[in-house]
């Protein structure tokens, strides 16, 4: 067939035909959820100039796209565990998009992911991470190790690095060849293990009181007090923190809740209670 | 990442380059050249080149009315004159394009190969092609094209009948966006001709108090006020009436070289603080 | 452009570098906006679309009835909101065939949306999403999303452009944020407690009459879904037309 008759032909390269073969193919295939999930890209030459360009409002705060961002977050090894504790505000620009964000992300019983940076970002790797921890179990008969998890998140964003995820997350467990252990995994690929760390905007103002107080031999109670005391201090200070404040202990028989704690009321009972904050009038 | 306790968590500079404007501002005109994306060649449509404006369509009391006039601009220059915009697609719809008239023409290929396949292929003696359908079909292709970075560059407007001979009147876009409404205009007509058969049909349902003779008067004027002040229409244009005859019957009307007629000038004398005229 | 995941273009050209003056997004405004009460949930939201200063339509409804009791919105960028939806619909329609026509609870809904969202995570979605109806044990639920799919389920939530006007007030109304006991000098709380559908409706039309004055973005009609155990019902209320 000449090549004339061909593009007035139902054959493949027929231009019109295939306008409406793609078309079609965009509509109706069945999509399977996969495992590993497939992420579309645009098709352009600088996917990350143009994803950055549209949803970057650090840079532009005119940008159409505000994607949620989330923000204080800590946790510490002492003598009885880990204790994790998290403040529960997101921001989208100036915009507060939430102030109700559970920023935990409880993976197993044993297990804790901790979120910072895009909410988005990671509530579902995270949240991923937690199917691919529970594959280990069902195939190794065995609990995953804090190092192991931590590691697969770790790979997974390095996949991804420079295409502009945004997290920085602690993966928290308790095992028994690690005991309490925790590690530091964030979007450029970093994973570090360590005894304390403070994740997000408001991490300078955490580490102030908490580097000040803490010790390893801290009682159950003063360290979620601790945890509690620093978090507080983050939203009294930076603005993309506040909200609420969410603590966990983690020991050898896994994790523990210890509460969700509103910042308002627990700024006053902590400032009449320490006689601490005696800046602030009220 | 920026570790940065301010930026926290956005993309940094090191890593990512600068903030790119350029992409953030698409689509606002800026006359700005970028030279190493001119050293490539164009492979999509990322701006018109020759143009139509702006077509006109409204719904009646059993039927609707569209109107788009004959000019293809090249830029500023009035290149052609004789460029049809109003396409009737199967027995009882039509669809007018305004916009970049290469990627129109592409568009009438496709609702060419459509309306063949509908008829050879898929038909199966039941229904055929009507409105909703090709409105359908054409949002999917533009939207299609935008998320592929390569739109055809047109806005379209889509009339005819549903199913329990309603009439039908929707649009899309190069982006993909769509709506409904008893009138609709394109380009310059959403703010020239809108206004105009808002008055006439203030609220959707308003359609059904008007008559054929009515809409046809306000479209008539409104060809003459878009001819009066936008710079790229022209004064022939074609029109399609598509109505139920008494007996339930479509009779489609398409109407070519329409004059606008009555045109006064008498108005621009007393046009002040432009053009030549200064007191 | 290589990339390490798959994409739905993989089988277009990449070598050819596209200029960026074709901007893919567009904003056509509105606002919506969801209350969970106890045994029923609401979706509202006006019936303008926007481009631009120009009002496209005045009646172009924005919360669909996807099935099984949920009700849904994506408001922002319209052409993705459509996409959303029918792309939603259509997976609703394969999750019957493949259950036996077995019913989608809002859970499980609010969780393929994510991933949906997520999917096009370096070619956002420009839409705030909203879902609305019953959980398993027949109470009201409303679930919000971020253009790229993090979520939460809230009492309520406000979307679109005139969220920032809504959601103070909803804050206020709907969950009695610094809103005290009288003569406790701002020591005891209101208590939590739901709402009537009543006073649900009420608060709507509310909201959307002022945010009506104050953007104009905002307007033209209010069209409310209302879910319950029966099933979903809608209702129209005109707004100002300027």
């Amino acid at each position: 067939m000449n090549t004339i008759s061909q593009r007035f032909t139902h054959a493949n390269t027929n231009d019109v035909a295939n306008e409406i073969n793609t078309v079609h193919d965009s509509l109706s295939h069945k999509q399977t959820l996969e495992l590993a999930p497939s992420i579309s890209v645009p098709p352009i030459s600088q996917p990350t100039d143009f994803l950055r360009a549209h949803t970057d409002d650090a840079s532009n705060p005119d940008c159409k796209i505000k994607i949620a961002h989330g923000t204080t977050t800590l946790a510490f090894r002492f003598q009885g565990g880990i204790i994790v504790a998290v403040d529960s505000r997101a921001t989208a620009g100036n915009w507060i998009a939430s102030q109700t964000v559970n920023k935990v992300i409880r993976i197993n019983p044993f297990l804790l992911g901790t979120m910072a940076g895009g909410a988005a970002d990671c509530q579902y790797w995270e949240t991923w991470l937690g199917t691919q921890c529970r594959l280990h179990e069902l195939r190794e008969k065995e609990r995953i190790s804090v190092a192991a998890a931590s590691k697969i998140l770790s790979n997974l964003v390095y996949e991804y690095k420079g295409m502009g995820l945004s997290m920085g997350t602690m993966v928290c467990g308790h095992t028994k060849k690690e005991g309490p252990a925790i590690y530091y995994v964030d979007s450029d690929g970093t994973r570090l293990k360590g005894d304390l760390f403070c994740v997000g905007s408001g991490q300078t103002f955490a580490y102030g009181v908490l580097d000040s107080e803490y010790k390893w031999d801290l009682t159950v109670e003063e360290a979620l007090y601790l945890g509690k005391r620093s978090i507080l201090a983050a939203t009294h200070r930076d603005a993309y923190s506040g909200g609420s404040i969410n603590l966990y202990h983690i020991n050898e028989q896994g994790w523990t809740y210890h509460g969700n704690h509103n910042v308002g009321d627990v700024f006053w009972d902590i400032r009449d209670q320490e006689q601490s904050f005696v800046n602030v009038d009220g | 990442m920026n570790h940065d306790p301010f930026q926290w968590g956005r993309p940094s500079n090191e890593t990512y380059g600068a903030y790119n404007h350029q992409i953030a501002n698409a689509g606002v005109p800026d006359n700005t050249t970028h030279a190493s994306l001119d050293a490539f060649p164009k492979m999509h449509t990322q701006q018109p080149i020759i143009t139509g404006t702006s077509v006109i369509a409204s719904k009646f009391n059993n039927g609707i009315i569209m109107a788009a006039d004959n000019v293809g601009s090249y830029g500023s220059l009035l290149r052609f004159s004789n460029i049809e915009r109003l396409i009737k697609v199967g027995s009882e719809t039509v669809v007018g394009l305004s916009g970049d008239v290469s990627d129109m023409q592409q568009i009438e290929r496709i609702l060419d190969e459509l309306e063949t396949s509908e008829e050879v292929y898929d038909n199966d003696g039941g229904d055929y092609l009507r409105a909703a359908n090709v409105h359908e079909y054409l949002s999917r292709v533009m939207y299609n094209r935008r998320s592929k970075m390569n739109p055809l560059w047109n806005s379209i407007i889509v009339g005819g009948f549903y199913r329990d001979r309603t009439p039908f009147l929707k649009y899309v876009d190069l982006v993909g966006v769509t709506y409904s409404s008893s009138t609709i205009a394109t380009g310059f007509g959403s703010h020239l001709a809108i206004p105009l058969l808002r008055n006439l049909i203030p609220e959707d349902k308003d359609y059904v108090k008007v008559d054929e003779q009515q809409i046809t008067k306000v479209v008539e004027d409104s060809m003459r006020v878009l001819f009066y002040r936008d710079a790229r229409s022209g004064d022939k244009y074609s029109q399609v009436i598509i109505k139920l005859d008494e007996e339930g019957k479509v009779v489609f009307e398409f109407t070519k070289e329409v004059k606008v007629e009555n045109q006064s000038w008498r108005f621009a004398k007393d046009i002040r603080g432009y053009g030549s005229s200064q007191q | 452009m290589q990339t390490t995941v798959a994409s739905e273009y993989s089988n277009e050209i990449h070598s050819v570098p596209i200029e960026h003056r074709f901007n893919p997004y567009s904003d056509n405004g509105g606002t919506v906006l969801g209350i969970a009460g106890e045994d029923f949930a609401v979706l509202a939201g006006d019936t303008r679309q926007v481009e631009g200063y120009s009002i496209q339509s005045r009646y172009e409804p924005k919360i669909f009835d996807v099935g099984d009791n949920i009700v849904m919105t994506a408001n922002g960028f319209a052409a993705d909101g459509v996409a959303l939806i029918d792309k939603f619909r259509q997976q609703l329609k394969w999750y019957k065939f493949d259950n036996f026509g077995g019913k989608l609870e809002i859970k499980s809904a609010a969780r393929y949306i994510q991933h949906l969202l997520y999917g096009k995570r370096f070619f956002p979605y420009y839409v705030s999403t909203l879902i609305a109806g019953l959980d398993e044990e027949g109470k009201g639920a409303v679930y919000s999303y971020d253009p790229v799919g993090s979520y939460e389920r809230e009492q309520c939530r406000a979307g679109g452009a005139a969220a920032s006007l809504i959601m103070p007030f909803l804050d206020n109304q709907v969950n009695f944020k610094n809103q005290f006991i009288p003569g406790t000098d701002g020591k005891e709380k209101k208590p939590l407690k739901y709402l009537t559908l009543e006073e649900v409706i009420e608060l709507v039309r509310d909201a959307f009459s002022s945010a009506t004055e104050r953007h104009i973005y905002v307007g033209d009609g209010l069209e409310i879904k209302i879910v319950t155990k029966d099933g979903v019902r809608t209702e129209y209320y005109p707004l100002k037309r300027d």
